[in-house]
This record gives C-alpha cells, structure tokens and sequence, in this order.
C-alpha cells in the first residue's frame, strides 16, 4: 500500500517531495506542492498554518490515511493514526469495543488496555456507550488514551488537544511533555503558546509549500503575519 | 487480520442472525401462494425447496453487492489505522454475507426437511460446489463495483437496480433445462447460472439435469476480480476521507 510500513525500530518519518490533488468538481484543487521535510526521533515539531493550508491533509498523508499524489512518505517509526475529532473509531461501536479493536489489531493485550484507557479517559460507564455519542471531548479523550496505550513511537495530533478541558489538557501534556520525552510528535495547532512552549521546531504551510524552521519563535512570527 | 476483523464486524452483526429469519419467511410464504396457485408439480420437487434453494442465494447476492457500493467511505474511519487495507472490507463483507445465508440455508433445511418440503441434499459435493462458484462470482463482482461506486455516483444508485436486473440471469426461479438450448446457452455466460444449476442438481439429485459450465464460470469471475482488484488500488490512492 505504501512505500513504507515498517512499524519496528527507531528512526525517521521523511516526506519527500509529496503532492496532494483534490478533486474538486472540474477542477483541481492543489493542497500540498511538493512537501519536503523530516522527522526526527524526539522532535516536537509545531504544524502551523492558516484554515485550509493543508495541515490535516499532511497529517493525513503521513498517517498514511491517504495516498500522496505524487511523492513518497518513508516511515521508518511506528506512527500512531492522526488523532483528531474524526477517523479511527467505529461509532456504532462502544469504546470498550473499539479498545478491543485497536488493541487486537495493533496487537496489544486487552486488559492492559482497558485498564489504560480507564484510568486516563475518566469516562467510567460511558464507555460502554457507542462512540457516536460521544462529545468531541470525549472523544478526544478516548483516542488519546488508546493511542498513549499503543506506544507509538511519533504522534500525529490534528488540534484535538484543544478541545478538552483543562484537566485533559494537563494529561496530555502530562503524557507527552513529561514521561514520553523520547517520542516524536507533531502537532497542527492553533495554539501558539503550546506551540512556543512544548515544540523544538515548526513548520508553517503556505499555498501547498511547508517551510521548516529550527526556530519556533520565527515560525510563529511568520505565522502572524499571514 | 481478516479474522479479526470478521470477529469484530461479527460482534457488530449480532441482530445479523435475523438474516436468516427473512429468507426463510419469504420461501415460505412464496412457496405456499405458489403451491395453491399452480398446479402440482409432478416432476418430483417442492415448490418451497425450489424457492427456498433459490431465494436464499439471492439474498446473499443482494446483500453482498447492495452494501458494495461506497464500502470505502462507510468504514472510512477504520483506514486510519494502516494495517486495514480495503479489500478486507469487501471480503469480510462477503464473508459475512455467505456465512449467513450458508446458516440460512442449512437453518431452511432443516427445518422444511422436518415438515417434509425439502429434500436430503443428494450429491453435497454438487451442493458445496455449486454455493463456492456463487460465492466466488459475488465476491468478484462486490471487489468490482466497490471502486466503480466511489468513482460515479450515477453507478452508486444504479447498483441496487443492477442487482434486480440479475435476477432472470441468475437461475433463481427457474432452471436452465426448461429454456430453449439457445437462451441456455447465452445464460452459460452467468456465473450464477452455473452455481445455482450445480446447487439444484446437488439438492435434488437426478430429477433435474443440470446445465452448468465451470471454465466459464471460473473465467468470468476471475477476470472480475483482477479487473476490480486494480481498480481498487487506483481508487486507493485518489480516496478521501472525510
């Protein structure tokens, strides 16, 4: 399916050269015009970019979710799916069941998963309800907690840590910026303090192209002036 | 993978055993009208056999291709995790079709071979055969028209008509022995046809002669599911998701 899965030892996360198309009606609507960048292990790499720039769809990519038009994305960790408000659970299913579903496919044991994703979702017996009803929150919580679970080695996030209230949001930060310093991760946010305090370096799409700086403070001040 | 994906969408299907409630109510009520209707048959065989034999196939048919269409974007959210691939869909999706309607089947059997309407199956090797070429033959189609339906939506809507369409091309309601040899011979171009003979003939034995032809058959599925097996990769690449 793609160039690349291997989902064992640790290395990088490249995109080269990556363009994505959408099909909008007759014509094309060109997202990302040659995408060039890196991953490192440990990187916390701020996604920047306005409403529409392409943040999603990168991520999207790079989770391997959707093919790149051209181009290719060389996976050299393992990489948890794009945790975002949509996509990677079943709604009609409860959360314990999509626990289950993830933890077999991703080949974890159940029962540590599900005492996991107890604890860190606080949900109690709302997780026995299906997903479709959740609130995006709770959703939110549901996907961090299984993904934490998994231990990927980079994590793709779509903004979602913003919807959660503030006790998730110190678990969240909890998680990555506290215990897990060793993984990657790479955020699309509208957050900019997150961004200043959290990431090493930021990337800020405009009209299809990303642009890496090693200096967040730049990224963000180039940022504002879009 | 598959099996834990069949397991998982098996755990969704729970209400699914009513699948085999329907088909059989159906049979029956279909065979009772027939039998009032028509006068009796003197070739040897139950009406309700007949129906129920040919019906159950059917719905197997109808359900395996019906939900074919936008398969993708419907277990859109399970993409997000690589190891799904998208013919695991349209294979669990079959595979839980046939398991049901094989339930079904067997379920029908028994229960109407109880009241004496449906016969021990002479020849099950026949009957077995029979069911995997249909089985075969909807699976190719389903792999088939899972791309065609994300790349047009006027094949999208057309997909439940096509599936009625079928129906006089699939040996449901009558057997190929009581067409004329040129019409027969035409209709050896559907799959169906073949595995709904061999199945009839693996049912009743030597009261009907079947008409079946397996390269034919096998061939036309094949090609199917090659031609649908590229077409998936393509739409793959160009799928998005919400």
């Amino acid at each position: 399916m793609s160039p690349s899965t291997s989902n064992s030892g640790s290395g990088m996360i490249h995109c080269r050269n990556v363009h994505k198309t959408y099909r909008a009606g007759k014509t094309d609507k060109i997202v990302l015009d040659g995408v060039d960048f890196s991953i490192n292990p440990r990187d916390r790499i701020g996604l920047l970019g306005r409403n529409g720039a392409g943040k999603s769809t990168l991520i999207r990519l790079i989770g391997g979710v959707e093919m790149p038009t051209s181009g290719k994305i060389i996976r050299r960790m393992s990489c948890s799916w794009p945790l975002g408000f949509t996509g990677g659970f079943q709604g009609s299913l409860t959360g314990y069941d999509n626990a289950r579903f993830i933890s077999r496919i991703y080949d974890k044991p159940y029962a540590e998963m599900r005492a996991f994703v107890e604890e860190f979702t606080e949900l109690g017996s709302q997780l026995q309800m299906p997903v479709k009803r959740y609130s995006s929150g709770m959703r939110a919580r549901l996907a961090f907690a299984l993904s934490l679970a998994i231990e990927f080695e980079c994590y793709l996030i779509d903004e979602v840590i913003m919807v959660g209230d503030k006790n998730f949001q110190d678990k969240c930060k909890d998680e990555f910026f506290e215990k897990r310093t060793d993984r990657a991760l790479l955020l699309a946010s509208h957050s900019l303090s997150t961004v200043r305090r959290y990431c090493n370096r930021a990337i800020v799409l405009k009209n299809g192209n990303a642009t890496v700086y090693e200096d967040v403070n730049e990224a963000i001040s180039v940022y504002e002036a879009l | 993978m598959v099996r834990e994906l069949i397991t998982r969408f098996g755990r969704e299907n729970i209400g699914f055993l009513w699948i085999m409630a329907e088909p059989l109510l159906f049979a029956g009520l279909v065979g009772i009208v027939w039998t009032f209707l028509r006068a009796p048959d003197d070739s040897g065989i139950s009406v309700i056999a007949f129906v129920a034999s040919g019906y159950i196939p059917l719905t197997f048919l109808r359900q395996s291709i019906g939900r074919s269409a936008k398969i993708f974007q419907t277990n859109g959210s399970l993409l997000y995790h690589r190891q799904v691939k998208v013919l695991d869909f349209i294979f669990v999706r079959v595979t839980i079709e046939a398991i049901g309607a094989t339930m079904a089947y067997i379920f029908a059997g028994i229960v109407l071979g109880f009241l004496g309407f449906f016969p021990f199956p002479a020849d099950i090797s026949a009957l077995v055969g029979g069911w995997a070429i249909y089985i075969f033959f909807v699976l190719s189609v389903a792999t088939l028209l899972a791309p065609f339906s994300e790349m047009s939506e006027a094949i999208e809507k057309l997909i439940p008509i096509t599936v009625y369409i079928a129906i006089p091309f699939s040996g449901v309601f009558n057997f190929a022995a009581w067409l004329p040899p040129n019409i027969r011979e035409a209709m050896m171009w559907s799959p169906l046809v073949s595995g709904m003979e061999l199945m009839r003939y693996g049912l009743f034995g030597d009261l009907v002669t079947p008409y079946y032809d397996l390269p034919k058959a096998l061939g036309i599925s094949i090609v199917c599911l090659l031609v649908g097996l590229v077409l998936c990769r393509r739409v793959r690449r160009t799928l998005a998701l919400a």
